[in-house]
């Protein structure tokens, strides 16, 4: 622990604007500290992030509190059942002098700078416009207008709601996949904040709200340099190696390792998923939470406060407990830590 | 007491009046065998004031080829010293026929103002009346052994009383080191896992690095077995909550997780048994043990 990493120094400043980046998105969301780190986890993992939760819980809010700390170029669109990619890509209109005319859509305006893609209600979206964001999210690259566009920086960010089934299309797994949290939000439980909520006239207009949270705490442009360093710095002892793999074992074959949910066949309930993407991201998210935490080493705690959210949304169950899967999931990750020993 | 034979000795001079008389008594002066205990008794009446010297008495041991000496006590009282010798004899008589005990001397003293006044008291001799065990000349028999006596004949005893007794006995015994252990823990059971992490800590001895991560180890292994889940280091707040009877030790499991945390993940394990050495880990495993035989 002692031993001092060229860049420790830096790494110690960057913690401090984290602390300051955390603090300032919690003027606007109260009562949300756990997504609020999680969402920080995200950034300074360089991963991708999808809010998940009822209407009116605040995810856009939080998005765009978030977008405003972190600086940087900013899109935002909205998803619709009519969207189509070429939408996102180019923008095409009448000019003035009635000849039609194709500009750079949302996607292309800022182009190389574009930080922080904010896609709402991405399941109103059609599966082309999917297609289209898995291959934003995973290359961080476009085609369009016979180039290739690059977007070193872009973090994408999208949220939808669990409530309505109507006119919606469920995010392809592969797309899923691509995205490092998928982070469950709630109203607060805290009754202070419920009270303040409902009844701080602050918290009813959103636009004064976010205008209250410092712009560009962070420095966008260096977040991708200084995200590979804190890879770097946080030593992963052989124990947690064996850990991880445990805990990947009794994920896939929950029978094989003595766990067992009432009610549920455990040798056929999960039929795939927790791809070895999925746990490179979940060492890559408890590796900045240990930095988050002032640690240059990781623990246990580490992995088990960022697994719920980067792991359920990349276990896929049988078909017949698909439905039942907000039930099941949480059940199963729970038991997993339960189960496997740490040391 | 059968009084029989006895001896009046009456000294002159100065010495009369100290010791008055000596009598010997036994039980009976005739039918002795082989072998037979002989006990006498002599009482020596003197003056008020004289006692016995002890070291004047005959040491017991063979007085004749025939005849031990036993045993001797002494019996004081005021105005009496009562002897009670035990003789053997071994005299192996053909016929009836007396032999003589020998007498012997012993010196009384009495401690008055002016000086010492000793005197001393003659126990006489005495004789005794021996028998021969069996006829001079025996019924011939062809075969020696025959001269032998048979031996006595015996019922047999019933061991299955005792036996029973004894199988009842060891059964109790059993039952109440079964009850002794199960109190002390010294089983593997459940609800008892620090007694079984503590017996695994007693076999791991305590050598070298991995010994020591080894102990921490089986700590860890009981805190998961108490709580039926595992628990992490930023679990012991809850862990406590849920049981009590380890509150006392939450600065002490505090400690402990640290020095996990460095031995295991951190690669520090000279740091981490530097602040939490191994006879801390060996007590604080005693005291969880003991907390949970409260629980």
């Amino acid at each position: 622990m002692n031993t001092l990493h060229p860049g420790d120094a830096k790494l110690t400043d960057w913690r401090a604007s984290a602390a300051r980046f955390e603090a300032e998105v919690a003027k606007a969301v109260v009562g949300q500290a756990r997504v609020i780190r999680l969402v920080t986890t995200a950034i300074f993992a360089r991963g991708h992030v999808m809010l998940e939760g009822d209407v009116g819980v605040g995810k856009t809010t939080l998005l765009r509190a978030v977008a405003r700390a972190l600086g940087g170029a900013y899109e935002r669109v909205e998803g619709t059942v009519d969207m189509m990619p070429t939408d996102l890509i180019y923008h095409t209109y009448l000019a003035e002098d009635g000849r039609p005319r194709v500009e750079p859509g949302p996607v292309l305006r800022r182009a190389e700078d574009l930080a922080v893609f904010f896609f709402n209600e991405i399941n109103r979206a059609r599966p082309q416009v999917h297609a289209l964001l898995l291959r934003i999210m995973a290359e961080r690259s476009v085609t369009a207008f016979a180039r290739e566009y690059r977007f070193p920086n872009l973090q994408v960010f999208a949220d939808r709601n669990r409530v309505e089934r109507e006119e919606t299309f469920e995010l392809p797994a592969a797309a899923r996949d691509r995205f490092l949290m998928e982070i469950g939000m709630e109203a607060p439980r805290d009754p202070e904040a419920r009270r303040a909520l409902v009844f701080d006239p602050r918290f009813h207009d959103t636009d004064r709200l976010i205008a209250e949270v410092a712009e560009g705490v962070l420095d966008q442009a260096r977040l991708g340099a200084i995200a590979a360093s804190i890879q770097m710095a946080i030593q992963a002892a052989p124990e947690i190696e064996t850990y991880v793999v445990g805990l990947w074992d009794a994920l896939v074959r929950p029978a094989e390792a003595g766990i067992r949910i009432p009610g549920i066949d455990m040798t056929t309930l999960v039929q795939g998923g927790a791809s070895p993407r999925g746990l490179a991201f979940l060492v890559r998210a408890a590796r900045v939470r240990a930095w988050l935490e002032g640690r240059d080493w990781l623990v246990p705690e580490d992995v088990r406060a960022v697994f719920p959210e980067v792991m359920a949304h990349r276990i896929f169950l049988e078909p017949v407990h698909e439905l039942r899967r907000s039930e099941i999931v949480p059940d199963l990750c729970r038991a997993v830590f339960e189960t496997v020993p740490a040391p | 007491m059968i009084a029989a034979c006895c001896a009046l000795l009456l000294q002159a001079g100065a010495a009369v009046a100290q010791v008055r008389s000596v009598e010997v008594r036994v039980p009976r002066a005739f039918g002795y065998f082989l072998g037979d205990l002989v006990r006498a008794q002599a009482d020596i009446a003197v003056d008020p004031g004289f006692s016995l010297q002890r070291a004047s008495l005959p040491a017991p041991g063979p007085l004749t080829y025939w005849l031990d000496l036993r045993g001797i006590t002494v019996e004081e009282s005021p105005g009496r010293v009562r002897l009670h010798l035990t003789y053997q004899t071994f005299y192996a008589a053909l016929d009836a026929r007396q032999v003589a005990i020998p007498g012997f001397s012993v010196s009384l003293e009495s401690a008055a103002a002016g000086g010492t006044t000793s005197a001393k008291a003659e126990i006489p001799g005495w004789s005794l009346g021996v028998s021969p065990l069996r006829e001079v000349q025996p019924e011939r028999h062809d075969d020696p052994a025959e001269y032998l006596r048979p031996d006595g004949r015996v019922s047999r005893l019933d061991p299955l009383p005792d036996m029973r007794a004894a199988l009842v006995a060891l059964g109790a015994a059993l039952l109440a080191l079964a009850a002794l252990g199960y109190d002390r823990g010294w089983f593997a059971r459940p609800g008892r896992p620090f007694a079984k992490a503590a017996r695994g800590l007693r076999r791991l001895g305590r050598e070298g690095e991995g010994g020591y991560r080894e102990a921490l180890r089986l700590i860890h292994r009981g805190l998961d077995e108490t709580d039926g889940r595992r628990v992490l280091a930023d679990d012991l707040p809850a862990f406590l909550d849920r049981h009590p009877t380890f509150r006392r030790e939450g600065p002490a499991l505090a400690r402990f997780f640290e020095a996990s945390r460095r031995a295991f993940f951190g690669r520090e394990v000279e740091a981490a048994r530097a602040s939490l050495p191994w006879p801390e880990v060996e007590a604080g495993l005693r005291r969880l043990a003991a907390a949970e035989l409260e629980a």
